[in-house]
């Protein structure tokens, strides 16, 4: 196809008018986690500088942020593996036999503010002595990732034709067959779509980890603030670990991405 | 095969049951110089008691979270805290979360210190660090501009617009509402004026206003850009960089602009002064901003205090105070030895503080952060104007009348 020159043009004054407004947070952040205090602090800011490695040494040696990547990961990961568990079943289900009002429930669940389930889980579990456990952070990361999984997904199966695993259910397979070997594979890009989003929410969440976790299973978001201190903030090593943070989320969605807009959209348009 | 199985894991239970009652105490200890200094010191101390000391280092804010959510669902492990006194401790000892400490030593501590530590008859925590209203200034610029450090806040007034130039700022103190509300007050006390009195919002009175009304020319006229937006993490910045001529806060920042790895300043040429007087009188803040305490819920009492009383020993604070820490103990900054190494202007403003501070650097009472809200907006609007608003006085009744109800809500009005 082709595009005249001036469209071409302002196609591209338009992308660098969007891109630098978006970027450029992430530039600051970038540069600053390179730079010493002093040179965060100085201005007008410094855009050529002697860049250090000091912040990121701060991040992973003394600090020893790799426990707190272990700890985001095993979460997340479980969680969301937990949720497609649970959730794809349940989304086949609402799916194919229109229980709206479960969805809806499922929904309302992911839109109460966190913060009201906090004092309940808490004296849950301390009662039961899972304070400071994978276990007690994995099932409140459900919450975030569980109705993730089931709104994306039932609305994705609604767009898999019925047909399908009719054919499969008359030549004898069961409906839950019919969903392993047939629905599910045609799933792929709103599972990766759910599994991205769900497992991102979860790396970012901050709420349920500052209060449920201590020293053990402490998350990266709460670890950030290791260096922020009473009256002092340490801006280089928390912009070093705020990249560090970002990284994966960042590279998880670049991967991705292509899936993600079009599990987003796949049940947009039905008819 | 069964009974095997059975045995080994009755001796795992019996194990874990052992493992269970070994001394130990669980300590929440806030991101702080000197929650660092103890966490450091720590492993000493397990190894003279035998007792294991489990320890988590928070934000600040955090920290609050933490200790609110375990102690109001009754399910705390924690043993021992620090806690922000004024800016927790009411609601805290309200709550009843606070256990009495009648069994420690208080006879080291100012006595404006304790008077946010005691409660009725009884301490309930131990101050820790101390802070008090100071001036910072560039001796270079004065002595360029030939000026002296001012005393007064007419030659406050005089020195910022002298010092006033297209590059730096002449002067700059918090203008960020809420955030404020602590660095304002010593200009009120300065002026004769009070938040509080007799457990009753007085603001309002022309002493206060007057100090609102000269602290916001003083900014709007001297003040960097965008001041209104402003607390102490974007005027050291800009102090660090030499963009500030004089700058009022609290004495905690000195350690951070006299650091030649934070600071293009040299430290040479950072003064640190007492605030200047005002009209009726000369009483800065002297406040303690970190305290420790036992929590009430704990189940380890009689090693929560042998532990509080080791972590706020005097040799301890001793430390401190030459890593630059403002301890509040009095022997601390009595010892001849800290006293040669520490600065002379930082131990001068102290000794003057301590001796004429006044021990609240904010409404003292447990809404204290919507207070601080609603005394932020006054603040703003003067600033704002210059200090010349027609409608000051009139915002101000408003905000005293909100905080008083404030005060009613938790049955705290007209109680002192």
């Amino acid at each position: 196809m082709k595009t005249s020159l001036p469209r071409r043009a302002g196609f591209l004054v338009l992308l660098v008018c969007i891109a630098i407004p978006v970027l450029f947070p992430f530039f600051w952040m970038l540069s600053s986690s390179f730079k010493t205090q002093v040179d965060i602090v100085s201005w007008p800011p410094k855009l050529l500088f002697s860049p250090i490695l000091g912040n990121y040494v701060k991040v992973f040696a003394e600090q020893n942020f790799l426990k707190y990547f272990v700890n985001s990961s095993v979460i997340g990961v479980t969680a969301v593996v937990l949720s497609l568990l649970l959730g794809l079943p349940a989304a086949y289900s609402i799916a194919r036999f229109q229980q709206k009002r479960l969805s809806v429930f499922i929904l309302v669940a992911r839109l109460m503010p966190g913060i009201s389930f906090l004092m309940p889980w808490y004296i849950i579990f301390s009662r039961l002595k899972l304070m400071d456990s994978y276990v007690a952070l994995i099932l409140s990361h459900m919450l975030i990732a569980l109705p993730i999984v089931v709104w994306i997904m039932s609305s994705y199966f609604e767009t898999v034709p019925v047909e399908m695993e009719e054919s499969a259910m008359v030549d004898g397979a069961t409906r839950q067959r019919a969903f392993l070997s047939i629905i599910l594979p045609v799933s792929g890009p709103g599972i990766v779509t759910s599994i991205t989003l769900s497992f991102i929410f979860s790396w970012n969440n901050f709420m349920f980890s500052q209060v449920l976790s201590m020293e053990r299973t402490k998350t990266l978001p709460i670890a950030v603030y290791n260096f922020v201190s009473y009256a002092e903030v340490d801006w280089g090593a928390v912009m070093a670990a705020a990249v560090a943070i970002m990284a994966p989320a960042i590279l998880l969605t670049m991967i991705f991405q292509k899936y993600v807009v079009k599990g987003l959209t796949m049940g947009a348009v039905k008819g | 095969m069964k009974v095997k199985v059975f045995a080994v894991l009755l001796a795992l239970i019996l194990i874990l049951g052992a493992g269970a009652q070994a001394k130990e105490i669980r300590v929440l200890l806030a991101n702080h110089p000197y929650g660092e200094l103890l966490r450091a010191a720590i492993p000493e101390y397990e190894k003279a008691t035998g007792v294991k000391v489990n320890v988590e280092s928070l934000q600040e804010s955090q920290l609050t979270t933490k200790l609110t959510t375990e102690f109001a669902t009754n399910s705390s492990s924690a043993d021992v805290f620090m806690t922000r006194p004024l800016q927790e401790g009411k609601m805290f000892y309200k709550n009843g979360w606070y256990e009495p400490l009648t069994a420690y030593d208080f006879s080291d501590y100012p006595e404006s210190a304790m008077g946010v530590a005691r409660f009725g008859a009884k301490p309930y925590l131990v101050p820790l660090v101390t802070e008090w209203q100071v001036l910072y200034y560039r001796k270079d610029l004065f002595r360029k501009a030939g000026l002296s450090v001012p005393k007064t806040f007419a030659e406050l007034e005089a020195a910022a617009k002298a010092l006033d130039s297209h590059e730096v700022a002449g002067f700059a103190s918090r203008g960020r509402g809420a955030a404020a509300v602590t660095q304002v007050s010593s200009y009120i006390y300065n002026y004769g004026g009070a938040y509080l009195d007799k457990g009753k919002a007085v603001f309002d009175s022309k002493e206060a206003l007057d100090a609102i009304r000269f602290y916001g020319k003083l900014l709007a006229l001297h003040g960097p850009k965008g001041v209104t937006s402003m607390s102490w993490e974007n005027i050291m910045p800009l102090f660090q960089a030499g963009k500030v001529a004089m700058w009022t806060d609290a004495s905690v920042f000195y350690g951070q602009i006299v650091d030649p790895a934070k600071s293009q300043v040299a430290a040479a040429d950072v003064g640190i002064a007492n605030l200047p007087a005002g009209p009726k009188a000369s009483n800065p803040f002297y406040v303690v901003s970190w305290g420790m305490a036992v929590a009430r819920q704990s189940k380890n009492k009689a090693l929560a205090l042998d532990f509080i009383k080791w972590a706020t020993s005097a040799d301890l604070a001793k430390k401190g105070l030459i890593a630059n820490i403002t301890m509040a103990r009095n022997s601390a900054w009595a010892d001849p030895e800290v006293r040669a190494k520490a600065n002379a202007e930082l131990v001068a403003s102290q000794a003057f503080a301590a001796k004429n501070g006044n021990p609240f650097d904010r409404p003292y009472m447990s809404a204290v952060g919507n207070a601080r809200d609603l005394i932020g907006e006054v603040i703003i609007e003067s600033i704002n104007t210059a200090g010349t608003s027609q409608t000051l006085a009139n915002l101000a009744r408003q905000k005293v009348k909100a905080v008083n109800e404030l005060l009613e809500d938790t049955g705290e009005f007209g109680v002192y």
